[in-house]
Formats: structure tokens, sequence, C-alpha cells
């Protein structure tokens, strides 16, 4: 069976790293890993991954403005997004307009078989 | 009018009458003890008083009564030749004094209007100055909670970013070590439950800074105290405490945040059992009843600007048999950071956040002695209108 492919858009490397090397050991999935949300939207064009991780305070674009990048877009804006967020209030978020949400979000620090569940759930369903 | 000379009195009297804008019912008094009665039974627009009175003199009359009647206008009637003793009287709450025998009934009437209108201003002044430094008080309460809103929420993506990245390192190396050894298995236990309560903490602090959203659905209490008493039994059980539970079958479900009302009554428990850390009861009560004039008695202690008479409330009780809480300390219990277990590890947010889920709520959380010992919380819930809105920000604060 192919190999899920996620993308995970995140600022902080040490949790990058350690989470792409658990979703690669206990999942069956691909993880790519981008720390520059400003590329965040062209790693994932290049990419087109099944499902993206993405953490909602970043200190060069904000995850929320990446997501809508990827929504207005026309190959990507089916891609399912999950926001990572380490701030439970989502009053950040919601300044952006509303419309995000539409987006799960997880809460960091969230076990690893919660966020798993989240991820599982999100896939688009395989026509 | 108080004077214990009665020749002064009925000059008082004629003067009064003789003009047609003089006032139209008097009451005499010839002692202190005779002018605060009459003043107790009914309303007087102004006192014109003798300071040297049979059971009272001088200055300590002037005092006594305004003390005790802080609302009424005064008039201080001196003696001849005691002028120094009407400026003072002026500074001690008196609006005017008069020189006995010198003036008429004109000034006379004159004095005691203009004494009426000054009283009614210094009143209308003090209750001003009373509203502005109650919101300047507010002011400054709600510019504190900004901060600690934004420290808070500072710190929380600074901690929680780390603490992920801990929690995933120890998921996968723990995959990676012989769990059967004992040892290891101790070592990966304690460091996921001291992430947890790292992170319970920083969660704790964002709560009580009133960043996060509730969540309120229909629920029953009974289930969330149940929950919550379940979530202490170890506890319970290390420390040898009897749990008993006396609940009130007619308990409707209301609109709460369980998870939070849930949080509250776990740090009530938890606080319960370290006043018994050897042993001992806790007895678990709720009730349902509407507020009597009797009810609001007994419990001086339940904030009037929300629960009235009349109206449907819940109670949650949580008594425990302990030492009861130091005097100079119960007024400080709801501060933020304070804490009697610092040397256990606790930081002191329990409470103070438990009392914010209540504001939020609509609902009220106190904490007395008990006197046969031991210390009862309480948890009111009002039945029908939970205010407090969606985004669990105290409704007085700045938005």
């Amino acid at each position: 069976m192919e190999k899920k492919r996620i993308l995970i858009v995140d600022d902080e490397k040490s949790f990058t790293s350690i989470l792409r090397i658990n979703l690669e050991s206990v999942g069956n999935y691909d993880v790519t890993v981008e720390n520059d949300s400003n590329k965040a939207f062209s790693t994932a064009l290049h990419l087109k991954p099944d499902l993206i991780l993405l953490d909602v305070m970043m200190p060069q674009k904000e995850g929320p403005d990446v997501a809508m990048e990827i929504r207005n877009n026309k190959v990507l804006q089916e891609t399912p997004i999950v926001f990572l967020t380490a701030t439970v209030t989502t009053e950040e978020v919601k300044s952006q307009g509303g419309w995000i949400g539409g987006h799960p979000f997880i809460a960091k620090p969230s076990r690893l078989d919660v966020l798993l569940n989240s991820i599982e759930a999100n896939f688009k369903a395989d026509e | 009018m108080v004077d214990d000379n009665d020749v002064d009195l009925r000059m008082l009297e004629a003067m009064l009458t003789e003009n047609e804008a003089g006032p139209c019912f008097f009451r005499c008094a010839t002692s202190l003890a005779d002018a605060m009665e009459s003043l107790t039974e009914q309303d007087f627009d102004v006192v014109v008083l003798d300071l040297n009175l049979p059971d009272s003199q001088g200055e300590q009359t002037l005092i006594e009564l305004n003390k005790k009647f802080p609302l009424i206008t005064i008039v201080v009637n001196t003696g001849a030749y005691e002028d120094e003793v009407g400026v003072i009287s002026l500074r001690l709450g008196a609006q005017d004094f008069l020189n006995k025998g010198k003036y008429n009934s004109y000034t006379l009437n004159k004095s005691l209007l203009y004494a009426i209108e000054r009283k009614r201003l210094e009143l209308e002044l003090k209750m001003a100055y009373d509203n502005l430094k109650d919101l300047q008080s507010q002011l400054v309460q709600a510019e504190k909670m900004r901060v600690v809103g934004v420290l808070a929420s500072g710190i929380a993506h600074e901690v929680k970013n780390p603490l992920a990245t801990i929690l995933y390192g120890i998921t996968y190396l723990s995959e990676k070590f012989d769990k059967n050894k004992e040892d290891i298995r101790i070592v990966f236990e304690s460091m996921l439950e001291a992430i947890n309560r790292a992170n319970n903490i920083i969660t704790d602090l964002l709560n009580f800074s009133g960043l996060t959203r509730l969540n309120k659905k229909m629920e029953d209490l009974k289930d969330v105290l149940e929950k919550a008493i379940s979530l202490v039994r170890h506890e319970l059980d290390k420390h040898h405490i009897k749990l008993i539970k006396i609940f009130d079958s007619n308990i409707p479900k209301i609109e709460i945040d369980s998870a939070r009302i849930e949080q509250v009554m776990v740090n009530l428990l938890i606080n319960a059992i370290f006043a018994m850390p050897d042993g001992g009861e806790v007895v678990v009560t709720s009730q349902i009843f509407i507020l009597s004039t009797e009810d609001l008695k007994k419990m001086p202690e339940l904030n009037q600007n929300i629960f009235y008479l009349g109206q449907t409330i819940i109670m949650i009780h949580v008594d425990d048999k302990g030492c009861g809480i130091p005097d100079n300390e119960i007024d400080k219990i709801f501060e933020p950071f304070f804490t009697t277990r610092r040397s256990r590890g606790g930081v002191g947010l329990g409470l103070a956040v438990s009392k914010n889920i209540m504001d939020i709520h609509g609902g009220q959380i106190f904490i007395s002695n008990k006197k046969e010992g031991g210390v009862r919380a309480t948890l009111v819930f009002s039945v029908n209108s939970n205010k407090g809105d969606e985004y669990g920000k105290k409704t007085n604060s700045y938005c």
C-alpha cells in the first residue's frame, strides 16, 4: 500500500524532527518537514501531500495565512489541514476572519495516539 | 432641635415658626440619647445641635452624632463667645454653626436651608468620588488581568512547544527500550507524569487568565461529581479518607462546561484530602432549593448581586474535618499563587482558577470554617440563567 504523504509546517526544528521520526516509525507515512513558513506553500505545491500538519503561531508567515494560500490554490484546495496549537485560545486564529473554523485543531502537547487518530480521521476518503 | 436648656429651645421654636418659609415640623430633644432615639424613629431634614448636653460635652457630641447618622444635616448651635467651637464643628461634619443670641429668625432659617443644600451636595460629591474610586480599581484590576493574559499566552506557547517535543521524544524512546524492566518502565512513566503536570499548570494559568473558550452543554452535576471523585479515588485511598455522598436526586441538568466544573470539584476534593493527610472523612452534599429570607440570613457569604430571594439554586458542599483555615489567611485563599502546599509542589492556582470558572458560569464559590471544626467549601449554581459570555471572559473585564 502506498504510504500517505504528510507535510509538517512548524518553525520549531526539534519538534518537527521528533514528530517526523515518530510518525514514520509508528504509522505508514512519508513525512516531509518545512520549518520556513514562507516556503510552506511552494513546498506543498511541489509535494502535493495527503495531509498538512500546520502550526498556528510561527515567526514568519503565520499558520492561518499559509492555510489561506493553500485553500486559494486549485491544486491544493482539497488538502486536509490539521492545525497544531500551543495556545489553547483560538482568539489569534479567529481574528483571521473566522473561516479557519472549518479546520480541526490539535493542542500541543497531545499524546501521540490522539494526534494519530486525528490524522487518520482527516485524510480524504479514498475515491 | 437638641438642647438641654428649655429657654433656648422655646426661642428656636419661636424663631422658626415666625418665618413663613421655615420648617413645618420640629421635635425637641434634651440629651444626645434622646436625639439619637428621635433620629432612629424618624427622618429629619436638619438637626440644630447644642454641643453641651447632659450626657455629652463639646466636640464629642458632634462626633458621635455624625458617626451614627452620617447622612443627616447638622447645624451646631453654640453658646456665646464660642466661635472657635463653631469653626471646629465645621471640620467635624456640621454644615454651619450658629452663635446663640447672634441670629434672628431670618438668618436662622437661611442657615438651615443652606445647610440642607450643602449637605445634599456633599453627599452627591462623596458618591461620585466613591464611584470613581471603584471604577479606578476595576480598571486597574482589568489591566492586571490583561497583562496576565499576555504573559500567560506567551508562556503557554513557549513552554508547550518544548513539552510537545519532549513528549514525542519519550514516546519514541520508550518503544526502543525493554519495558519489562521495572526501572525502565518507572523512568518513562515518571517522565510522562512530569510532562502532564507541567502541561496542566500551563493550562491552569491560561484558564486563570480567562483566555480559553467555554464549552457549555446541558450536563448532570451528579455525573460530573462522580467523575471528579473517581479522579481522586487514588488519593482518597492513599490517605485513608472515607468519602460520604449525600446527593439530592431532584437536581436537573444545567448548562455548564463539564470539564471545567469537574476541575473545580477535583480542586475542592484535593484541598479536603490534603487537610487530613493522615485520614478522615470528606462529605460531599448536593442540594436544590428555593432561596428564602432565612437562607439569605444563614449564608451571608452568598452574593446577593447574583442570587436573589425566590430563586432556585443548586449547592454543592465539600466538607472536611481538618484543622480549618487560620483567620489571617482566609481572605487570601482565592488569590493566585497563594498556597500552603508549596513544599509539596502546590502552585496555588487551584482556587483562583476555580473562582474564575464559577464566575464565568454565573455562579459562586465560597469557603468557610465550620463551627464544629474543618472547612466547608460551597459551590452555588443558579438553575435558570447562567450568566457569563461564551469566551469565558469575566463580563466586567475589558473587551
